[in-house]
């Protein structure tokens, strides 16, 4: 069964595209993130063009961020405060990036760019979290206390910084300096990427703000929601590349499996969680990398201005 | 063809001479003259490539063959169900000499054509262990989209120069290379950018070959079926049709087809292209409602 793709500029398989929103949203809701990161790829090695991918992905990032943090919600994890102000500065980093975006486009750099970022962080991130997993997996079955206890006396150099805030949701008294930081930094490459940054931000508050996992996850996703969203608007406005008849396949089935995800995460424990957000960031980060080293079959590709774009 | 117009109009002149000069001028007499001149004009100029077996026509007094076509459809609509298809683009020779379909006296070339547009080619190399762009070179415009069909192999029917001045065949595809891009690159690197676009374009299907695709079915009509893929670049396409003999070409034949979006498809489009902010806003608001229904549908169930 196919329909035909407006933006896209042809026919999509409908049971493909349905099963590919189902399990990405399945993980969105599983782990915290937006998902946008398996989708963007996924949606690039199915046939569509690289700026529709990038595009739509933001959008079903929303609807999947959506229904992931409203399931949060109901469980009382998301920090309003701090994710108020990582939005503050995933805000401006969100329209840095999408100018970003063009300029890379026009110098021919776009993809080297989107995979070298993904290679990077996910490999970095993927690693870190890894090690860490595996290592509070082995301390839960010694019966030794987590890495991640915070102490009165635990104090790193973040929370020198001055501009205090209190976040009383995640029990942190820390400066805002940081999340607004991580929130920029976020949403500027969420905007090249195609990707809402969760696999970024969860771990940064994981381990540089010393967040507790459960708040980080509904946190994430709250922030997620509105960064996506203006990514989407920005997208559609700017490159003309946001399908809405490939986003809707991919937000019914999204929002479904997101469902899912969320109840499925609620019976793990969050070393298992992580273990295996690694394991998946692991093999993303692979996949793309092989594709930069290995000997294309083709020098030469070519590119034609997208869509009705000037 | 400018050449052919400018010999007819001779053959025009000719005979209004030879209306004066002669008292009973039949319109056989006439057709003799015209028919006479042009066949001198094709033993000057002769194919060396030759022609089928049978090919060779006494001079009669005949009338000149005409080329008349049409495309099966000159109107496609790309609506949501739209998965490619097929144009068959007929046509009949007329005053054909043909004794028979498969006589081969003719040659026929189709040529299905997209609009141009500017198409940026790169090139990779390997710096330090990856694959980077590294060189680029923008075309003004390269057709979005072209398929060439014909009675058999076109360079057994058609001189080189002929060819390359109508754009038929895929090596001739009109490639304009953009000027800032030519005056720092080398020609022979020309060369490879646009074997590149040729080659990049056909695999994604959007160029395509087909010798001996087009088919006498009669000593007159002639059809050819010629795919289009379900990814072509949405916007109007040209059939071009040439009757050739002995490499000679005799009659053309030209016909627009509209390739539009239409309904549901037409609407979104126009909808992204002319509102686009609201367009993102309305793709978002479908996105979060989409989200809340799902949430407010599985606490039901979870409540339940």
């Amino acid at each position: 069964m196919h329909i035909y793709l407006p933006i896209a500029e042809m026919p999509a398989n409908v049971l493909l595209f349905l099963g590919m929103g189902s399990a990405v949203g399945f993980l969105s809701g599983l782990f915290g993130v937006g998902g946008g990161f398996l989708l963007t790829p996924l949606l690039i090695f199915s046939g569509i063009p690289t700026p529709v991918a990038v595009g739509t992905a933001a959008a079903q990032i929303v609807a999947s961020s959506v229904s992931g943090a409203i399931a949060q919600w109901q469980r009382n994890n998301v920090d309003i405060k701090m994710g108020l102000v990582l939005l503050a500065g995933g805000v401006a980093g969100s329209v840095i990036g999408v100018q970003m975006v063009r300029i890379l486009r026009l110098a021919g750099q776009f993809d080297l760019f989107v995979a070298l970022a993904y290679v990077t962080f996910l490999g970095v991130i993927g690693t870190l979290m890894l090690i860490e997993a595996v290592g509070a997996i082995q301390r839960a079955r010694t019966q030794q206390q987590p890495l991640l206890q915070r102490g009165s006396g635990q104090h790193n150099w973040v929370h020198r910084l001055p501009l205090k805030m209190r976040f009383h949701r995640s029990k942190l008294y820390i400066s805002a300096i940081p999340p607004l930081a991580i929130g920029a930094f976020v949403g500027f490459l969420g905007a090249i990427i195609g990707a809402g940054g969760g696999f970024i931000m969860v771990p940064a508050m994981i381990y540089l703000l010393r967040m507790p996992t459960n708040i980080v996850i509904g946190t994430s996703l709250f922030q997620i929601v509105f960064v996506a969203g203006l990514t989407t608007v920005m997208q559609a406005a700017e490159n003309y590349s946001v399908d809405v008849v490939l986003a809707l396949l991919l937000i019914v089935s999204g929002v479904i499996g997101a469902q899912y995800g969320a109840a499925a995460g609620a019976r793990l424990k969050g070393e298992q969680l992580r273990l295996l957000l690694a394991a998946l960031v692991l093999l993303v980060c692979v996949r793309i990398g092989w594709d930069l080293v290995a000997t294309p079959d083709d020098l030469y590709s070519i590119t034609t201005s997208f869509g009705g774009a000037p | 063809m400018t050449v052919l117009r400018a010999l007819s109009a001779t053959g025009a002149l000719w005979l209004a001479l030879a209306g004066g000069a002669w008292p009973l001028p039949s319109d056989a007499a006439a057709q003799t003259l015209a028919r006479g001149h042009e066949d001198s004009r094709r033993i000057v100029q002769r194919s060396p490539k030759g022609a089928p077996a049978g090919a060779r026509a006494a001079p009669q007094p005949l009338p000149r063959e005409t080329v008349e076509a049409d495309v099966s459809s000159r109107a496609i609509a790309i609506t949501s169900a739209f998965t490619g298809t097929e144009i068959v683009v007929f046509g009949s020779v007329i005053n054909s000499r043909q004794p028979s379909a498969e006589a081969g006296y003719y040659d026929v070339i189709v040529v299905l054509e997209g609009v141009p547009e500017p198409v940026v080619a790169r090139r990779k190399s390997n710096v330090a262990g990856l694959w980077v762009n590294t060189d680029a070179f923008d075309f003004e415009s390269a057709p979005s989209y072209y398929a060439i069909a014909s009675t058999r192999p076109i360079e057994e029917i058609a001189e080189e120069e002929f060819l390359e001045a109508h754009a038929i065949g895929l090596d001739y595809v009109r490639l304009s290379p953009a000027a800032r891009s030519v005056i720092r690159t080398e020609p022979a690197e020309i060369k490879n950018f646009k074997e590149a676009v040729v080659r990049r374009r056909q695999r994604d299907g959007l160029y395509l070959k087909a010798d001996y695709a087009v088919i006498f079915i009669g000593k007159s009509l002639f059809r050819a079926s010629i795919a289009l893929p379900a990814h072509v670049p949405v916007g109007p396409l040209t059939a071009r049709v040439y009757l050739f003999r002995e490499g000679e070409v005799l009659s053309t034949f030209q016909q627009r087809v509209r390739l539009e979006r239409e309904g549901i498809e037409l609407w979104i489009y126009w909808f992204a292209m002319r509102h686009p902010a609201l367009y993102g806003l309305f793709t978002v608001m479908i996105a979060v409602i989409a989200g809340l229904l799902a949430s407010a549908a599985f606490r039901r169930k979870a409540a339940a």
